[in-house]
């Protein structure tokens, strides 16, 4: 007589003499992840590791394998205190204001509100996501153009009666890049959190209403502890993904005035790409990834994705 | 049987004979040899016929050779880079050129070609140029200098040209200059009198007293024109005793300084390095700005062509004008900058003898002078000056008159780098991130940490 457990185990590993069908399945199913994942990280993680200890420069060529450029990095080059400072404001304030907040900002008054409205600002806040990078800062280019013409100028000299027209992208170019990141970064969070406060039982929120509990009681002690894990994952997804992405910046302000907007990413394309320090941009760009996965080991334990990653102790038919 | 025999024998004996024929009158069509030659030039407005050229060339180097019953025949296949400037293709065809897929012949600027030629994928041009006296001869000797690295020549000037300040004496006129002390802007800066700070008062008045937003305007990338004003306050950049790479850091403030006041005073915009260049060029071209500093050959690119600037001599002149970089003091040295760009061919060029032959006929008079009068640039050889074309062309006339103080960009490998440097600096300055001094020491910090051999005073 086999148990419950049996049956489970049998069911859930197949029956006898399925090892073999279990391997086929293992390369179908999972083979295709795994070569890309060698394609597209491993492969490139060691041939960056290989180029960073040469002195590959401008015409793609190595004379002499060396450890210039780690001494580079850790010693004479005086702009990266600056560049990490900065990659930080970066990727905490856009994450902090707008990936997570503003997104989940969005996700509870878009639910809250009628169905059609709900989907129509989702919609409307997925734009900047749905646009070509090139033409989303395009138009902000113009949004911010330091001319009258510019649509902020337009609207404060037009509206509130300014002197002269602003011009943001020297004066405030960190806000500036932090809010056209949060734009589209804030609608990824927005679809997150929206599904999952979807998926919250509605007989909860009714029996809270019974209990005499008002919207933002409804929110603190169902909404929000709902949207653990989403908030988890957007918080670690988005980090790692501001830490390496720098195409909008580099279109809105080419990383200037000076230096004020070259975040690490981009400080590394600017070395190796700019100035054809291929060898010392490969050096930058491991501490790069080094800095990533710290950063995920970080927000694995801080959020404690282990336990979040667990299967459901309870089965619901 | 047999009479169909004879007659297939005959109509095989014909065909034979037929084919044996156009066999041998195609003979001579068969050993002729086409050589491809591959030129890789940037896409650039301002020089269609640096390319234009070339191919010309090759109509005229086939008919030399099959006048000298050479088989051989050359053809020339362009490809074009999109590289926003010089400084980016040269960096672009450094890669290509690393990774063996190098043309045969190239187009960029002369201050690049020893970094090509540090490489080894530069042919060493000295023995073809002696060879070849009809096509290279003649060519103005001042402008070889730009086309030499240490150990000999490795490109062909192509052109040259003169940067300058243009200014709109419309505008210093309605702030308040009179006439005479505009139209003599030119001779004082030539003789010294006139100075660098002088110009950002001009400037300062211009905003001050007229409707014009803008004092003084420069490229808004790594370029050359901004290196007179360094090259007025004394850095030459390169040590003419090792021939390394050489920052003296008061000069270097001294140079920064001056656009560090021009922000201060309102007269240089502080996003001068955010703006886009047809944007400049338009604040200049309709009459927003009082100075832009740039080339000659951008009134016939830009200013006579997209903004109407009166191509009459006379008329030009009585709105506008140019003067040379001031000195930095009265008394002192005012500087134009030439920036030749040169012809060069690849070392592993299977026809280095063709392609240097192609590159004396594309730099004849009448094919250098059609490039000149149609983009403003200034001709290589003094025969260029007889001909009607040119003398018709009055700004490259006029221009001429800057060759003699002139200067070049260091032809040293490291130049391009450095000078990515040095526009960084100015960004800083003008956007405030950095004083003078701090742009200066920024400039040593960034050229010692990234670039090798520099030396320091």
């Amino acid at each position: 007589m086999t148990t419950i457990a049996d049956e489970l185990t049998i069911e859930r590993r197949g029956h006898a003499g399925s090892a073999a069908r279990r391997r086929t399945n293992f390369v179908i199913f999972l083979g295709p992840a795994i070569v890309l994942t060698i394609l597209f990280f491993v492969v490139p993680v060691i041939i960056d590791i290989a180029v960073s200890f040469t002195d590959l420069s401008r015409s793609l060529r190595i004379s002499e394998f060396t450890t210039e450029q780690y001494e580079k990095v850790l010693r004479t080059d005086r702009r990266l205190s600056q560049v990490i400072g900065l990659t930080f404001i970066y990727v905490f304030g856009t994450l902090a204001i707008f990936n997570v907040t503003f997104g989940l900002i969005l996700a509870i008054t878009t639910t809250a509100i009628r169905n059609v409205s709900g989907s129509f600002f989702r919609g409307v806040w997925l734009l900047p996501r749905m646009s070509p990078s090139v033409l989303y800062i395009l138009l902000w280019l113009w949004a911010v153009s330091p001319t009258e013409a510019g649509l902020v100028n337009q609207v404060l000299m037009q509206a509130f009666g300014l002197d002269g027209p602003l011009d943001l992208l020297t004066s405030a170019p960190v806000a500036l890049i932090i809010i056209s990141n949060g734009f589209i970064g804030a609608s990824m969070g927005m679809i997150i959190f929206t599904a999952a406060i979807r998926g919250i039982p509605e007989h909860l929120f009714h029996a809270a209403a019974v209990d005499g509990a008002g919207t933002f009681a409804k929110i603190r002690f169902i909404t929000l502890p709902a949207l653990r894990w989403p908030i988890s994952f957007v918080t670690i997804y988005q980090t790692l993904s501001l830490l390496v992405s720098f195409e909008y910046i580099l279109l809105l302000t080419k990383g200037g005035p000076f230096y004020d907007t070259t975040v690490y990413a981009l400080y590394v394309y600017r070395r190796a790409f700019e100035s054809g320090q291929y060898g010392y941009g490969a050096a930058l760009a491991l501490f790069l990834i080094v800095i990533g996965v710290v950063v995920a080991l970080i927000g694995w334990r801080f959020f404690d994705m282990e336990r979040l990653l667990q299967r459901p102790r309870i089965e619901v038919h | 049987m047999i009479h169909w025999k004879i007659g297939t024998a005959a109509l095989l004996c014909a065909a034979l004979a037929g084919g044996s024929a156009a066999f041998l009158s195609a003979t001579p069509l068969l050993a002729q040899e086409t050589v491809k030659l591959e030129l890789w030039s940037r896409q650039d407005p301002s020089g269609p016929l640096r390319p234009g050229n070339v191919v010309k060339a090759a109509e005229r180097l086939n008919k030399e050779l099959a006048a000298e019953g050479s088989p051989k025949r050359v053809e020339v296949a362009v490809r074009e880079s999109p590289a926003k400037g010089f400084d980016d293709d040269a960096l672009q065809l450094l890669k290509v050129f690393g990774i063996g897929e190098g043309p045969d012949i190239f187009i960029a600027a002369h201050e690049w070609i020893c970094a090509f030629q540090e490489d080894g994928f530069v042919l060493k041009l000295d023995d073809y140029i002696s060879k070849y006296p009809q096509h290279f001869g003649t060519i103005f000797p001042s402008l070889w200098s730009s086309a030499k690295c240490p150990d000999g020549t490795y490109a062909i000037p192509q052109d040259a040209e003169a940067r300058m300040f243009f200014y709109n004496k419309k505008l210093l006129r309605e702030a308040g200059y009179d006439s005479a002390f505009v139209d003599a802007m030119p001779e004082r800066a030539l003789s010294g009198d006139l100075t660098m700070d002088e110009v950002l008062e001009i400037a300062k008045q211009v905003v001050d007293k007229t409707k014009a937003q803008y004092g003084v305007l420069h490229r808004p990338n790594k370029g050359p024109d901004y290196i007179m004003v360094f090259q007025a306050y004394g850095s030459g950049f390169v040590d003419p005793e090792t021939g390394k790479l050489l920052l003296e850091r008061d000069k270097l403030a001294a140079a920064f300084g001056w656009f560090e006041r021009g922000v201060k005073e309102g007269v240089i915009p502080a996003n001068n390095t955010a703006m886009e260049f047809d944007a400049l060029r338009k604040e200049f071209y309709t009459g927003n700005a009082a100075f832009w500093m740039y080339g000659i050959w951008d009134l016939g690119s830009v200013g006579f062509p997209t903004y109407g600037l009166p191509q009459d001599e006379k008329a030009f002149f009585a709105d506008w004008g140019w003067i040379a970089g001031p000195a930095p003091q009265k008394g002192g040295s005012p500087v134009s900058l030439t920036h030749p760009i040169v012809y060069a061919i690849a070392a592993d060029t299977k026809e280095p003898e063709l392609a240097a032959r192609l590159l004396g006929h594309a730099s004849a008079a009448d094919l250098n002078t059609d490039h000149a009068v149609t983009t403003t640039h200034l001709g290589i050889k003094p025969e260029q000056l007889e001909d009607p074309r040119y003398a018709k062309a009055w700004p490259l006339a006029r221009a001429t008159d800057l060759l003699k103080i002139t200067k070049f960009l260091p032809n040293n490998s490291q130049f391009g780098e450095l000078n990515g440097i040095i526009y960084a600096g100015i960004q800083g300055i003008e956007s405030g991130r950095l004083s003078a001094e701090k742009a200066a020491d920024f400039v040593i910090e960034e050229a010692s940490s990234t670039l090798e051999d520099v030396i320091v005073k």
